[in-house]
């Protein structure tokens, strides 16, 4: 935030016109809100719409526990850098050692705490993005895509998660704030990960992201969100949306990475609109937050059409991690798989929501669910709540689930090889993630096993 | 191990509250029409017990089957060791399923799975009767009675 004036006009103006909203959410916050961003009229008219929708629809009644979501009392609007950490010493402690046992360089913890809006290493990011933008790839913010790219965010915007599917996406419409544009070409393949964190001139994860992906026919893009490093943030809460267009024989790979302070909830409403022999992926980590709701959604509209989800909770103290996945059938020759691994600890809770739905046209349909849960204490509660709607004779689905400790055979095994107790249980926790962690890429699995093995520390004797 | 036939739609609740109980719970259905709708929940409330639902069933014509399994554990149940088994056979085109096994555990001394499938009848297995000189039609009415025999034949005699 640039420094007031110290001129008198000139301080009477900020009064009406601070960056910080007040709390609660008014159609003048919203009007703020486009109009701090200079949107078009049409941006402003579609967050007025979501709002009214908002006010109307009830709040869930499945799920996790939001008896204690008081919407009166959040900003719905900081200016990136506003309300966040403004120097390293604020950043708390448990922060700063999580940071040191990861090894993360030092560059990048500055703007994982929030004190720094970006990477200062604009040379190498730079020349990603002119290879990227060589191909015709436009990978942007969000707010940057409704001014330059109207057209193709009008086409777009909100027609796979209407304001109206949930609560929570009509929040987020009204009120988004950052989030990315991606657009891939026909037949371009990005080879690198696409980082949400390498884009430049891009605030840092904000409240309500808002993310839209369109591969074009043939396309491939791997997309990462998110980082192992706690992401630290004033606010608590949070309903990102993801809508990804996945056009004939293209391929998209989304992974997340979630690890947001203890206190905040993630309310987070993503799909995918897959085409004829297109594919879909989520690879979705959870780690933080004190209740999650996600469940990625894979809609296989073409021939063919493929999606997968690979999704982890790990869920500790006061934690409910409820994640899932959603796969809707719609077309012939389609198929989904789902697998979710869970470990629940330290007396937090970790849910397997999920729906499976074959509908009367989509003959020939394979479908197949795993949910494996480890539970690593007694106080400690793991769920699995799936649905399967089959309409189609025609096809085959398949669903299991079981829930275990590390049993003592498999601890007395490994003791005898010579590691401790505490090694031996972290192993076969390793063990158990591995085929999720090898689908991230490189840096994220390294950081990902220590983080599980900190996490894990002193959980099971 | 104490058995439980259920051969009538509706709502089903056992609790086992003795220690080392233990309890099997059947269910084979042929269902031809309207929608045939069975929930069963089994709450595991003493130490040591032990639990296996299996519930079988085959939809013909445009009929429907709705089955939903809850498991619970609760945090007094330890060394709760329990199953829960789903299997629905398609035998139109018209015929529909939606399986529910839920499971929730709230202790870590257990073993719980469940597994729920919905399929129809191999084109192979049809072909291997067939290739043996029995009628598709009739060998498609022996799949499907072999199907459910998997549950009924764990009934025990007495019963």
């Amino acid at each position: 935030m640039p420094p007031l004036s110290t001129d008198n006009n000139a301080a009477t103006s900020t009064d009406s016109y601070t960056y910080i909203a007040k709390p609660g959410l008014t159609e003048d916050v919203i009007r703020m809100i486009s109009g701090s961003k200079n949107e078009p009229e049409w941006m402003l008219k579609k967050r007025l719409e979501a709002l009214a929708i908002f006010y109307k629809m009830d709040m869930p009644t499945w799920g996790g526990d939001l008896s204690q979501i008081n919407f009166d009392e959040y900003h719905y609007y900081l200016k990136p850098t506003d309300g966040e950490v403004k120097s390293w010493n604020d950043v708390p402690k448990d922060i700063k050692d999580t940071f040191d046992r990861l090894k993360i360089p030092e560059a990048e913890r500055d703007v994982l705490s929030g004190v720094k809006a970006q990477f200062d290493s604009e040379v190498i990011y730079g020349s990603i993005l002119t290879t990227l933008e060589k191909q015709g790839v436009i990978f942007i913010s969000m707010d940057e895509a409704v001014k330059r790219f109207p057209d193709m965010v009008k086409q777009y915007f909100g027609r796979l998660i209407p304001s109206a599917d949930n609560k929570f996406a009509a929040l987020n419409t009204a009120a988004w704030s950052g989030g990315s544009f991606v657009y891939i070409p026909a037949g371009v393949e990005v080879t690198m990960p696409l980082q949400a964190y390498f884009r430049l001139n891009a605030p840092q994860a904000g409240q309500f992201e808002r993310t839209l992906i369109i591969a074009e026919t043939g396309s491939k893009v791997h997309y990462v969100e998110g980082c192992t490093a706690p992401a630290y943030s004033a606010s608590s809460l949070h309903a990102a949306v993801v809508e990804i267009f996945i056009k004939p024989g293209a391929n998209v790979q989304y992974t997340t990475v979630q690890n947001w302070y203890k206190s905040v909830y993630n309310l987070v409403t993503k799909r995918a609109y897959v085409e004829a022999e297109g594919q879909m992926t989520w690879t979705d980590c959870n780690l933080g937050s004190k209740l999650t709701m996600k469940y990625p959604a894979f809609i296989l509209a073409g021939k063919g059409a493929k999606g997968e989800t690979l999704s982890m909770a790990l869920a500790g103290a006061n934690q409910h991690l409820d994640a899932g996945s959603k796969a809707i059938h719609l077309a012939p020759y389609t198929s989904s798989s789902i697998v979710s691994k869970s470990i629940s600890q330290k007396g937090g809770r970790a849910s397997y929501r999920g729906l499976v739905q074959v509908n009367p046209a989509a003959h020939h349909v394979k479908s197949r669910v795993v949910c494996d849960a480890l539970i690593l204490d007694p106080e400690s509660r793991s769920d699995t709540y799936p649905t399967n709607k089959i309409y189609n004779s025609s096809g085959s689905l398949e669903h299991e689930a079981s829930v275990s400790k590390v049993s003592e055979a498999q601890l007395f095994y490994l003791m005898t090889r010579g590691l401790t107790q505490n090694e031996a249980a972290k192993t076969i926790v390793s063990g158990f993630v591995a085929p999720l962690i090898k689908k991230l890429p490189l840096e994220y699995a390294v950081e990902m096993n220590r983080l599980i093995d900190m996490e894990m520390e002193g959980s099971v004797g | 191990m104490q058995q439980i036939v259920i051969k009538k739609p509706g709502k089903y609740e056992y609790v086992l509250q003795k220690e080392g109980e233990e309890l099997e719970i059947l269910g084979a259905f042929q269902i031809e029409t309207d929608t045939c709708e069975v929930q069963v929940t089994l709450i595991h409330e003493a130490p040591h017990t032990k639990g296996n639902i299996f519930l079988r069933a085959t939809v013909s014509g445009e009929a429907k089957a709705h089955f939903s399994g809850n498991i619970i554990v609760r945090p007094t149940a330890i060394d709760t060791n329990s199953f829960l088994t789903e299997n629905i056979l398609l035998l139109s085109e018209k015929a529909t399923a939606e399986a529910i096994p839920n499971l929730e555990i709230l202790t870590n001394e257990v073993h719980c799975s469940h597994a729920a499938t919905v399929g129809h009848i191999d084109a192979e297995q049809l072909f291997y009767l067939q290739s043996r000189g029995i009628a598709a039609e009739f060998a498609e009415t022996m799949i499907a009675k072999g199907f459910l025999t998997a549950v009924t034949d764990k009934i025990k005699k007495d019963l």
